[in-house]
């Protein structure tokens, strides 16, 4: 403890001994976050076609590619088309709870073979069986908890039944989300996470949020644009229509 | 201001600046015991030797109504910088900051006192332009000069690329790291020649040191000019 | 770099990599590239000036603060059940690192991209203590092989050829590859993803670090954040103090300007925000995660001249429109962090003398202050640097000598006229076709590559006596 206390104590003289270089502030808070989340919610339950349109178009932007299916129960079907067009025949997904629905019995009747991350089951041997599972997939099925129209960005929120490489370790994410979470800025996106932490740990139960815009990309090679080098090549996203 | 370059290299640029400006109805001075602004000290970290340069010229100019100075640079050293150097006396630093107030680049001094942007001038032909660096950056300046030079109805100007790019002088840089300053001035020139300009034209001492001194190395016909040599239609032989 | 490197003098560095035809070719491509993109992103992107403007107010206001934040960060840290070490110099930072391996068992570590890490040898520590780190950000692993130093701080390997990286991976890889940059990726990939599988730690550093949560946020493009921070069962942050900011509404402002900065992208493909190990009922995640705060001579500066350098984003825009930087490359500067902002991080980190040569590898333009996220005034703390050398007598004599004569002349007209009169005289055997050339000594440098303008036969001050 006595490492800390110096260390701090440190940079509690240097910083007395300026009023630094200017008066400045910190960004404003929203006050309190779970109202104003609730406000950008109604806001958005309005706007939500034209987040949509613009999602579309910022996510197309980063290669994104974009489907959309009437309803939950035709979701399968378009997932299992990204798979057969790919050649395609292991999927992994997250638990239906955190899907919003079961996706596994449809695509495997559509023969594909469908690993299911179930929520309550983490002990080590499922733990090893997953991680297997999660490295020989080709594609991943995964909601989005926000979706952000002004940089085409999808948010997920790690935790029970929603681990963290169903999106990150196959060569092809699919995502699956509704109208519900749509949001316009980034700046909407700092409120919801404010509110998401008020009480962090009834509201997730995961220590990882990821923010992915597009495919795995670097231009490290002579600054020549390639995709998927350490994450996936593709991310789709599939829109469901009905409310 | 005339500054240090222009008075013992480029007397011509100063020359045409006063004929210019009484062209132009303006009562020129000149006190002759001016010899710098000291940034060359002050950019190296000399600073207590170019206070003592500051507080002299301070002194020199403080009863002209305008300062008027042919070089970006110079003329940021003393709106910018002066004050700073001077702050630890109260009359000094006031005396720096009524002359910071009073002091302008030519070009701003044309365009902004006098509100003149169309000046005649015999000049005829196909000019470019350089953006010194703190004309640009440090006073903002990038319309006027232009605006000048459009002005005048033989000039045609052609933007160069890569104009706000630094031209590798720096002051002591050019001779302290003088093979990257003459790569950067390599890939300036490159873009002036490439324009098909007849003159290359810039608003600071030694950004035109520099880039004239590599147009006439490399037995250019583009030649580096002065916008008061423009303006006043002298162009040097 | 090694200190063998550093024995040669900056401007001969300098020298060698004008000299270099292909790294010549690879910065202009990248550097005009960046900045392309760069000034694309802004410019449909109005709301940007004021955002530079917050996030500019919000690192200087968690400065003033420094303290308090750090101690909420580490506070929070601990009780979701990660471990805060407290790392006063590189030496310490090596250590605490070098401890958890010894402790854990721990024989191989992949690291996600982190000048942090670089900044203290992390890597070159490791390998001596038998663990093996393994760069995954692509770039660090090309050079990493090619047991090089980064000469970027977004792209490392810039200044490699596809064919150079082919023969690279061919050769440590035992393959035989093209130079195709999507063959050379997908190789990179495999290779790396039985490492990311496999390792038992993963290093990363930190963009931000949120107080109020105890947060770590990492930026990335290539997935190797994600990888390194849910894989191996041990996940250790290094950060400089300095990227500690106080709220999530805080790192909004951050995130909607840092991608544009640095590589024109609206946001990068990944960014991961991580609030300690894993959770009950996580599959995934590590069991113990680690955050090592390192000062290394940052604190010294918050009431010194380089405050204003800790608010380096570590975007490397400055780098791409620098003058010399786009001429030089990165490894001329000969260490960790090259370009603009380099200087004045090597000066921070290493004290004033580590800098005699390089704060004058500048010629003061200011593109950099113009492009700085965060508004660092560059060139000021450059000058101010400069003053320093002065002041504390590391500049040479020889030059210190110059210049008070320089000041001597300049206070007496006098004298500033005969010194005129003289080398009116004095340059009449160097004087060709109305120009000076092949002038001896200091001038020499100039007259080397540059005609100079003779001292003109009358100067103004003389011609005056006319025109008055």
């Amino acid at each position: 403890m006595a490492a800390r206390a110096e260390f701090l104590e440190r940079i509690r003289r240097e910083v007395a001994k300026t009023p630094g270089l200017f008066e400045a502030e910190p960004a404003p808070r929203p006050a309190p976050p779970s109202a104003a989340a609730e406000t950008i919610r109604r806001e958005l339950a309005e706007r939500w076609p034209q987040a949509l349109d613009r999602f579309r178009e910022e996510f197309e932007r980063v290669a994104g590619v974009f489907h959309r299916a009437p309803r939950f129960t035709a979701v399968p079907a378009v997932i299992a088309a990204i798979a057969r067009e790919r050649g395609a025949r292991r999927l992994i997904t997250w638990d239906p709870v955190a899907l919003g629905f079961d996706v596994a019995p449809a695509l495997a009747r559509e023969g594909l073979t469908v690993a299911v991350a179930r929520a309550g089951q983490e002990d080590e041997t499922s733990r090893q069986r997953h991680r297997e599972e999660a490295a020989r997939a080709e594609v991943g099925v995964t909601g989005a908890d926000f979706v952000l129209a002004e940089t085409g960005t999808l948010v997920l929120l790690s935790g029970s039944g929603r681990p963290r490489s169903t999106s990150l370790l196959p060569d092809v994410h699919v995502a699956v989300f509704g109208r519900d979470r749509l949001l316009e800025t980034l700046e909407q996106m700092g409120v919801m996470l404010e509110a998401l932490h008020v009480e962090p740990d009834r509201a997730m139960s995961g220590a990882m949020i990821t923010f992915i815009t597009g495919p795995s990309r670097t231009a490290d090679i002579e600054l020549t644009l390639t995709r998927g080098v350490h994450g996936p090549k593709e991310v789709h996203v599939v829109f469901v229509e009905a409310p | 201001m005339i500054t240090c370059l222009g008075d013992v290299f480029f007397p011509e640029v100063g020359v045409a600046m006063v004929r210019l400006l009484r062209r132009l109805g303006v009562e020129v001075d000149f006190p002759e015991a001016q010899t710098c602004c000291g940034m060359p000290l002050f950019n190296s970290g000399y600073h207590r030797d170019a206070a003592q340069v500051a507080a002299r010229t301070v002194k020199l100019f403080e009863d002209a109504p305008h300062v008027i100075v042919p070089s970006g640079s110079c003329a940021w050293m003393v709106k910018a910088e002066y004050p700073g150097l001077l702050k630890h006396d109260p009359a000094l630093r006031a005396a720096a900051e009524s002359l910071a107030r009073r002091t302008r680049e030519l070009s701003q001094f044309l365009v902004e006192v006098l509100g003149i942007t169309k000046i005649e001038s015999p000049f005829h032909g196909k000019v470019t332009y350089h953006d010194s660096c703190h004309l640009l950056r440090g006073l903002g300046e990038s319309a006027s000069p232009r605006a000048l030079l459009r002005g005048v109805p033989g000039v045609e100007l052609v933007e160069l690329p890569g104009a706000d790019q630094c031209c590798g002088f720096g002051g002591s840089f050019s001779v302290r790291l003088p093979e990257v300053s003459t790569a950067i001035l390599d890939k300036k020139l490159a873009n002036v020649e490439a324009t098909g300009a007849r003159c290359l034209v810039a608003c600071d001492a030694g950004c035109l040191m520099q880039m004239g001194g590599g147009l006439t190395r490399r037995g250019s016909a583009v030649k580096a000019v002065h916008l008061a040599q423009v303006l006043a239609g002298e162009l040097p032989a | 770099m090694s200190d063998t490197a550093l024995r040669t003098p900056f401007p001969e560095r300098a020298g060698a990599a004008l000299k270099d035809a292909f790294l010549q070719e690879a910065l202009k491509i990248a550097t005009t590239k960046f900045i392309d993109l760069r000034k694309e992103s802004f410019a449909g992107f109005p709301q940007g000036e004021a955002l530079r403007d917050r996030a500019r107010a919000i690192k200087e206001a968690t400065l003033q603060h420094l303290d308090v934040h750090l101690e909420r960060l580490a506070d929070n840290v601990e009780r979701l059940g990660g471990t805060v070490h407290w790392a006063t110099t590189a030496e310490e930072a090596r250590e605490i690192v070098l401890r958890l391996c010894r402790d854990r068992g721990v024989r191989m570590a992949v690291k996600s991209k982190s000048m942090a890490t670089e900044e203290i040898d992390l890597n070159e520590a490791l390998e001596h203590a038998g663990v093996t780190p393994v760069e995954t950000d692509l770039g660090e692993y090309i050079i990493q092989l090619a047991h090089e130093k980064p000469s970027h701080i977004i792209a490392p390997a810039i200044h490699k050829t596809k064919g150079q990286v082919a023969e690279l991976f061919s050769r440590e890889l035992r393959g035989e590859f093209p130079a195709d940059p999507e063959v050379l990726t997908a190789v990179a990939r495999k290779a790396l993803r039985e490492k990311f599988l496999q390792a038992d730690m993963g290093i990363t550093g930190a963009n931000f670090a949120i107080a109020e949560t105890g947060t770590v946020v990492l930026v990335t493009n290539e997935g190797n954040g994600r990888m390194v921070t849910s894989l191996p069962r041990i996940h250790v942050a290094l950060m400089g103090i300095e990227k500690v900011i106080p709220s999530m509404s805080d790192l909004v402002v951050f995130l909607a300007i840092l991608a544009r900065s640095a590589t024109g992208q609206k946001l990068s493909s990944y960014t991961t925000l991580v609030r300690g190990p894993r959770r009950v009922g996580e599959l995934e995640g590590p069991e113990e995660f680690h955050l090592i705060l390192l000062d290394n001579g940052r604190s010294r500066q918050i009431a010194s001249t380089l405050r204003e350098a800790l608010y380096c984003l570590r975007c490397g825009a400055c780098l791409n429109v620098c003058p010399v930087y786009r001429q030089i490359g990165g490894h001329a500067y000969g260490y960790t962090y090259p370009g603009p902002i380099g200087i004045l991080l090597t000066a921070m980190l290493k004290g004033n003398e580590s800098v005699r040569e390089l704060a004058h590898a500048s010629s003061l333009c200011g593109a950099c202050k113009d492009v700085c996220p965060v508004r660092i005034d560059i060139p000021r703390m450059l000058i101010e640097l400069r003053e320093h050398l002065d002041r504390e007598r590391i500049a040479p004599w020889s030059e210190r000598l110059a210049f008070k004569a320089f000041r001597r002349l300049l206070l007496s007209p006098g004298a500033f006229r005969l010194t005129a009169r003289a080398g009116r005289w004095l340059q009449l055997p160097f004087v060709r076709e109305g120009r000076l050339r092949g002038l001896p000594l200091l001038f020499s440098s100039w007259t080397r590559t540059r005609d100079l303008p003779p001292v003109a036969a009358r100067t103004f001050r003389e011609l005056w006596k006319e025109l008055r």
